[in-house]
Order: C-alpha cells, then sequence, then structure tokens
C-alpha cells in the first residue's frame, strides 16, 4: 500500500508541477498574483470535453489546442489588464482584487454557458493514439499500466508523461532560448532589467500568455485526475497551485516541479491513510510550510506579495 | 578641450521627480566625446534620479535630453541605449544569471546581431570573469559585480557608459582597481559620465558637476573646482 501510494503520489506530484508551474512564472516576473489561474484550468478541462465529445478526436489534441487558444489569450488580458495594475501604487495588492474578480466572472460565465452538471471524459479516449506505443510498452493498449508492481489507470501515466514534457519545454524556453534569458533577467531583477534596455513588457506579456497556456494544458488532463470537473473547480485549482507553488519556491518556476511532486505524494498518503483529511491537505500544507520555511523548499528569497 | 567641442549628451532645464515630490530643478549637463565627466553630490542630492532620467527609467517633466544629435527626451531607454548611451545602476548585475548571461544580456535586449562577438575582447579587460563564467553572479564579491556590471554595460559598444556610483560598497583596493579600469576605457575613447560621492575620481576625470538639492551648484575642470573655496572646503576639507 505505501508503493502504491508513493508511486501514485509520484505520477500526481508531476502533474501538479504542471498545474502550478504556470502560475509561478507569472509571478516570478511580473509580482502579481493571479487568483483566476485555476479558472484557466478549468476552462482548459472544458476544451478538452469539448474535443472528446464534439469532435470526437483524443483528448491529447485538445493539448496543443489550450495552450495556443489561452497563449492568445494572456496576451491580450495582458494588453487589458496588466499595463494598468503596473501603474498602481500597489499592484500586488490590487492584482488579487483584479484575479479574484476575474476568477468570478470566469466562473460565472462558465456556470451560464454549459450549467452546474459534473463533466467528465471515458478513460479510454486519452492517449487513443498512443495505443501502439502502449502495446509495446504495456502489452496491450486500453488497460491499467503496471509500475513497480502496482497498476495504475493509463490516464494517471500519461498525464505525469506530457507534465514532465511541459515542464522541460519550460526549462529549454528559460534556459536555451534568447527570450527565456530575458525572462529569467526579469524574474532575478525587475529594476535592473528596465536599466538594462530589456523591454520589460514584451517579456511579461510572453510569460502571462505562456502561464495561462500552461494552466489550460493541466486543465486537459483534469477530468482524468480528478474524475470530472464543474465551472466551480478552479476554486479549489487556484489553491492547489497555491500550495504547490508555495512549497516550492514563490518566485521560481522550476522549483515548482519539486513543490508539485512532494504535494503529490503527500495528497496519496492522506488520501491512502487518511482520506475524509484529504481536502484540508493544501491548506495545511500552505499553512506549514509558510511557518517553517516560507522561502519555499528550495529556499529562494522570500518575494513580496 | 575645448568648450565649444561638440556635445555627445546635453541636457537642458531637466526637472524630474517622483510623484508630487520634484527632485531635480533645471539640471544642464554635457558630454563631450571621449571625456570623462564627474557628478559630484552627497547622498540624496539627486544623482540617481539625474541617470535615471538621463537613461529613460523616469520620464523628465522639463526640459531635453540630446544625444549624439537627437532629440530623445521623449524616447525609450532601450531607444537611447541603442543610441550608444549605456548605463551601469548601483546594482549593476542580475545575481541568478550567470557571469556570462550576464555580460551578453545588454547586447542581447538591444538586438546586436552577434553579442558574443566581444566576449573574448571583455574578458581580457576582466581576466577573473572568464575564470567563474559559468558561476551565478551572485558567487562574485562585490568588487568583482561592479567588474561584471562595467562588462556588462561595455558589451553593447556604447559611446558613452552611465554609471552610478561604482566605488559604492567596495573596499578602498577594489576602487583604485574600479579607477585604473576606467582610465583604461578613457583611453579607448568612451565616454564616461560618472556620479559619484567619492572624490577620488576626480583622478580619471576631464571636468566635474556638483550636484547640490537636485541643482547644479558648479560645473568646471578639475582644477576650477580645486579653485573654488568654498567646494574645496566642502569635499576636500580643506581650507
Amino acid at each position: 500500500m505505501l508503493v502504491y501510494a508513493l508511486v501514485a503520489g509520484l505520477l500526481f506530484g508531476l502533474y501538479f508541477s504542471l498545474v502550478g508551474i504556470g502560475l509561478n512564472l507569472v509571478f516570478g516576473v511580473m509580482r502579481i498574483v493571479n487568483l483566476a489561474h485555476g479558472d484557466f484550468l478549468m476552462l482548459g478541462a472544458f476544451i478538452a470535453v469539448g474535443v472528446s465529445a464534439l469532435a470526437a478526436l483524443d483528448p491529447l489534441f485538445a493539448v496543443p489546442l489550450a495552450f495556443v487558444v489561452f497563449v492568445l489569450v494572456g496576451l491580450v488580458l495582458y494588453r487589458l489588464l496588466v499595463p494598468r495594475l503596473q501603474g498602481s501604487v500597489n499592484p500586488e495588492m490590487l492584482s488579487i482584487i483584479l484575479f479574484f474578480g476575474l476568477s468570478q466572472v470566469i466562473e460565472a460565465l462558465t456556470t451560464i454557458a454549459f450549467g452546474t452538471s459534473e463533466r467528465s471524459i471515458p478513460s479510454s479516449e486519452l492517449g487513443a493514439i498512443l495505443a501502439p506505443l502502449r502495446v509495446r510498452l504495456f502489452g496491450d493498449a486500453d488497460g491499467p499500466v503496471e509500475l513497480f508492481g502496482q497498476t495504475f489507470p493509463a490516464t494517471w501515466a500519461i498525464s505525469a508523461m506530457v507534465s514532465v514534457i511541459a515542464i522541460g519545454l519550460v526549462y529549454v524556453y528559460l534556459y536555451r532560448t534568447r527570450l527565456g534569458t530575458l525572462t529569467r533577467a526579469v524574474m532575478s531583477r525587475r529594476d535592473e532589467a528596465f536599466a538594462t534596455g530589456i523591454n520589460v513588457d514584451r517579456v511579461s506579456a510572453a510569460a502571462f500568455g505562456i502561464g495561462l497556456g500552461l494552466a489550460a494544458v493541466a486543465g486537459v488532463f483534469a477530468p482524468f485526475m480528478f474524475g470530472s470537473v464543474t465551472p466551480a473547480f478552479g476554486e479549489d485549482a487556484t489553491v492547489t497551485s497555491f500550495a504547490v507553488v508555495v512549497l516550492g519556491s514563490l518566485g521560481n518556476p522550476l522549483g515548482t516541479a519539486l513543490g508539485g511532486v512532494v504535494y503529490g505524494i503527500s495528497y496519496m498518503l492522506v488520501q491512502t491513510y487518511l482520506s475524509s483529511w484529504a481536502d484540508l491537505l493544501p491548506y495545511v500544507l500552505l499553512i506549514l510550510i509558510l511557518l517553517l520555511r516560507p522561502s519555499g523548499l528550495l529556499g529562494r528569497r522570500v518575494r513580496v506579495a | 578641450m575645448p568648450p565649444e567641442a561638440k556635445a555627445l549628451l546635453r541636457t537642458s532645464g531637466i526637472n524630474a521627480g517622483y510623484g508630487t515630490m520634484q527632485v531635480l530643478w533645471g539640471v544642464d549637463l554635457d558630454v563631450r566625446a571621449g571625456e570623462t565627466v564627474l557628478l559630484l553630490g552627497a547622498n540624496g542630492a539627486g544623482k540617481t534620479t539625474f541617470l535615471k532620467t538621463l537613461v529613460g527609467l523616469i520620464e523628465a517633466r522639463n526640459g531635453s535630453i540630446v544625444l549624439a544629435d537627437e532629440d530623445v527626451t521623449r524616447t525609450r531607454s532601450s531607444d537611447r541605449m541603442r543610441r550608444g548611451m549605456t548605463y551601469m545602476s548601483e546594482l549593476a548585475v542580475f545575481p541568478d544569471l550567470s557571469i556570462e548571461e550576464n555580460i551578453l544580456i545588454g547586447a542581447q535586449a538591444l538586438g546586436h546581431a552577434r553579442p558574443q562577438s566581444r566576449l573574448e575582447e571583455l574578458y581580457g579587460l576582466f581576466p577573473v570573469l572568464r575564470d567563474k563564467r559559468r558561476d551565478a553572479a551572485s558567487s562574485l564579491s562585490g568588487g568583482q559585480r561592479k567588474m561584471l556590471g562595467i562588462a556588462k554595460a561595455l558589451a553593447a559598444d556604447p559611446k558613452l557608459l552611465v554609471m552610478d556610483e561604482p566605488s559604492a560598497g567596495l573596499s578602498p583596493l577594489f576602487v583604485k582597481e574600479v579607477l585604473r579600469i576606467l582610465g583604461s576605457l578613457r583611453e579607448r575613447g568612451l565616454a564616461l559620465l560618472i556620479a559619484e560621492q567619492n572624490i577620488g575620481f576626480l583622478e580619471v576625470a576631464t571636468r566635474v558637476f556638483v550636484l547640490e538639492g537636485g541643482r547644479i551648484r558648479f560645473s568646471g575642470t578639475v582644477a576650477e573646482m580645486a579653485d573654488n573655496e568654498a567646494l574645496r572646503r566642502a569635499y576636500f576639507g580643506l581650507k
């Protein structure tokens, strides 16, 4: 049972890393708190439901679609909201209020459009295009997968695999591209970035777009990781994202990977041994980390937020 | 150098400040090609505010800034940097980036086609940076960070390097080293505008502007400054 909880925790943890990484990228670059992060995740889930129900395609096709759509949404939202925020006396505080409002609007509009009923996607649909690979690796195309002598739903393994790829791509973006280097410079010292002639506005817009795109990609897998989604799912996803991000280290996107794994393993251990306490986990972890190690597990300095 | 020599940079009647607080009051200053100008002033005199206004980080409320014959008063800081004026702030570097990334980033930000082309020349000027090129800038000492800051500002191949207190937080030994480097930059024909409160920098200066309470109180050569009794008392501690 312990091995099962640990391996399932690792799979969930990799997924939770993807859930939180966009929030941390946006905070690291812009020092604004996107309280609507979970709502973009929820919208990504609805894109997956749409791709599956309306187009009858493998929900994996929703991954590039959700990413591109929400990068564009992020760029538009950035132009509409962020320059006004940055021009205010206290952008961090104002961003909390503004994005809380945006979160409520997104939830309300999604409820009006799709109702409050729970939406799910049959597990067998995820990864149908990977069937030949699954046959080669696991011997069949739609059964559970076996890892360390334990069996897990294939959807968990696929979600974890896509999460690792997405986090790897974020690493490549940050450490192997010119825009990524400029992004890390802005994260390191925003004032110095202006003084160096970096177009901070362009870097921030890109980070905001990518942050929302990553949230939407994480959302594609939410119906498989949590069984179903409703428009209210965004609120829980935001709290989970915060727990993951603060655990890893606020302002350090790749620290989110560690935060996600720690969160995932804790989540599965609590689900296994104290399941009635599972809903409390994000709040308990948030309080514990803020009391014991406010800079997060990776120990980066605490950012004012 | 004759006073009528053409200015690379000229500011006229610059007023600037933060919110309702005005810090600079009609600041006139000029830097000619290849010369080293020292902007001397105590803490709170407005030196940093002036430099930030100059490079476009703070908008001038009045007055004009002309750089290489073009009025840049309302342009973005990146445009001013592309026209040949780079800025070394007091912070100077990005601590989380590697030393080589720090050197290259200014040139990359300004869209230089081959930012790596100047690396060898800069490592020749600052050999200690070559040895640690892959390390994070946060691993450097205060003096080494200043050197990295200078290398970072030079990588964009400026005509004028604007520096905010290069001696801040440095031991006398490192100040001496910074002065040596500035001397060698001057010999290469680079124009320098250095905001300082350390009069040791008079050693490398061609001309001096003294800023007090946001106003230019004196401008002239080092010899002229030494002849001014009030300044001699205030800055040299002499009677």
